[in-house]
């Protein structure tokens, strides 16, 4: 299994040299597998460059969304196998009451926001409520649960081979919770993240920002660092950057939490994700 | 704690309940959580006081463990069939619901409470039920 991260920032793109190091795009991770299959996590825009460098050679596609918000969409108009008349493409996403999921991406997908509606997409495209069970696309086993995020939110466990990569882009587990002392079963996403080769984690904020962004869905170096630490994944890669860390202050970032992780007597690789950057599993 | 490789998928709760476990257990209101099977998995520092027990000792409690000795029972003093009670087929039928009942203390005394519940009710199906009460009656006044 080879995962490939085309975009590792949170809530908005943010071009320019000063981010260039760890990279602008909005989340979206590329998991080939064995069989050939292309599994997408995430639309943000990252999923733009993967697309233009996939489209001649892989022409069944999945798109797994955690959710909905813009960063974690916004590159689904710009996906070129969505224009390849020979693509088939499936979009998984969280179930809502009441609306379907192509429904819910046709608010985006549609004027004003948007030249040409979803039914314009010339690819074979489905789209399917993400199931609350496993299941397996080729040889890869799914799992998707709710995690604690604003709105419908999963998060994803995909297993080949023994090898897994769990993707918790946009999680707060700390809300409410202690995570350095709390029960296991009551910690969102445990499951999901538990003894994994690669922990693809949300860590937006320094534990000083978090104070002021508290509830919004995104976690803290610090409770990031102990939500990696419960699950005893096998190696983690801090995720979902905030827009407004530039690559000064990211450097900065990722020494603390090494320094923090390796206080914590953790030996597994923990580093700040960074676009472009690929893991062999 | 059982070690995370001890946790099998039976033992997970669903996100619908660790949420609402993150606002029960910080609220001044006597409040518990059930969860699919009748089964209480938490109850807040107010219900405490009311019960005269900590969830910090007693842990989960199933239907079997609490229900005859916590309750509910009518006003004779009579058990009610956790399963017959009108505020338990509400809610699993996904409705809100309000009723009245009498709990056992851990001292003996029997109390009358008032209680709402609130089906847990994911894209999945039900998960459970938030249930708030308030005493109506004080340990050796029910």
């Amino acid at each position: 299994m080879r995962v490939t991260l085309w975009g590792v920032r949170g809530s908005i793109p943010v071009p320019g040299p000063a981010a260039a190091g760890f990279g602008g795009n909005t989340s979206c991770v590329q998991v080939t597998v064995g069989d050939g299959s292309e599994l997408i996590l995430d639309a943000g825009t990252g999923i733009r460059a993967l697309g233009e460098a996939i489209v001649a050679r892989s022409r069944r596609l999945h798109i797994l969304l955690t959710h909905l918000h813009l960063d974690h969409i916004q590159g689904l108009m710009f996906f070129a196998p969505l224009f390849d008349r020979d693509a088939e493409v499936t979009v998984w996403g969280p179930p809502a009451a009441g609306r379907a999921l192509r429904d819910r991406l046709a608010r985006y997908i549609s004027n004003p926001l948007s030249p040409i509606e979803i039914r314009d997409l010339a690819a074979r495209v489905s789209f399917e409520d993400t199931p609350s069970t496993p299941w397996r696309i080729g040889d890869v086993e799914l799992r998707a649960s709710l995690v604690a995020h604003r709105g419908p939110t999963l998060g994803y466990r995909l297993t080949e081979d023994g090898s897994s990569v769990a993707y918790l882009p946009d999680h707060e587990p700390g809300l409410g919770e202690d995570l350095g002392t709390a029960d296991p079963r009551w910690i969102s996403g445990h499951r999901l993240a538990r003894d994994a080769s690669l922990l693809i984690h949300d860590c937006q904020y320094d534990d000083a920002e978090y104070g002021g962004h508290r509830g919004w869905g995104h976690s803290s170096l610090a409770d990031a660092l102990a939500f990696a630490r419960r699950s005893e994944a096998r190696r983690v890669a801090l995720f979902h950057h905030d827009p407004g860390h530039d690559d000064a202050r990211l450097d900065a970032l990722g020494e603390q939490a090494a320094e923090r992780w390796a206080a914590g007597g953790r030996d597994a690789p923990l580093e700040l994700a960074r676009e472009g950057q690929s893991f062999e599993l | 704690m059982p070690p995370p490789d001890e946790i099998n998928d039976a033992d997970e709760r669903p996100l619908e309940l660790i949420l609402a476990r993150n606002l029960v257990s910080i609220i001044s209101l006597a409040a518990f959580l059930v969860d699919v099977d009748g089964d209480i998995v938490f109850f807040n520092e107010a219900a405490a006081q009311v019960i005269g027990a900590r969830f910090e000792e007693t842990g989960s409690l199933t239907r079997e463990q609490w229900n005859p000795e916590f309750g509910p029972f009518d006003e004779h003093g009579r058990p009610v069939p956790y399963d017959e009670l009108p505020l338990t087929i509400a809610v699993r039928e996904g409705r809100p619901a309000y009723g009245r009942f009498h709990i056992r203390t851990d001292s003996g005394s029997l109390i009358e409470i008032e209680a709402g519940a609130f089906p847990l009710t994911g894209p999945d199906g039900y998960h459970g039920a938030m249930v708030m009460f308030w005493p109506l009656s004080t340990d050796g006044e029910g």
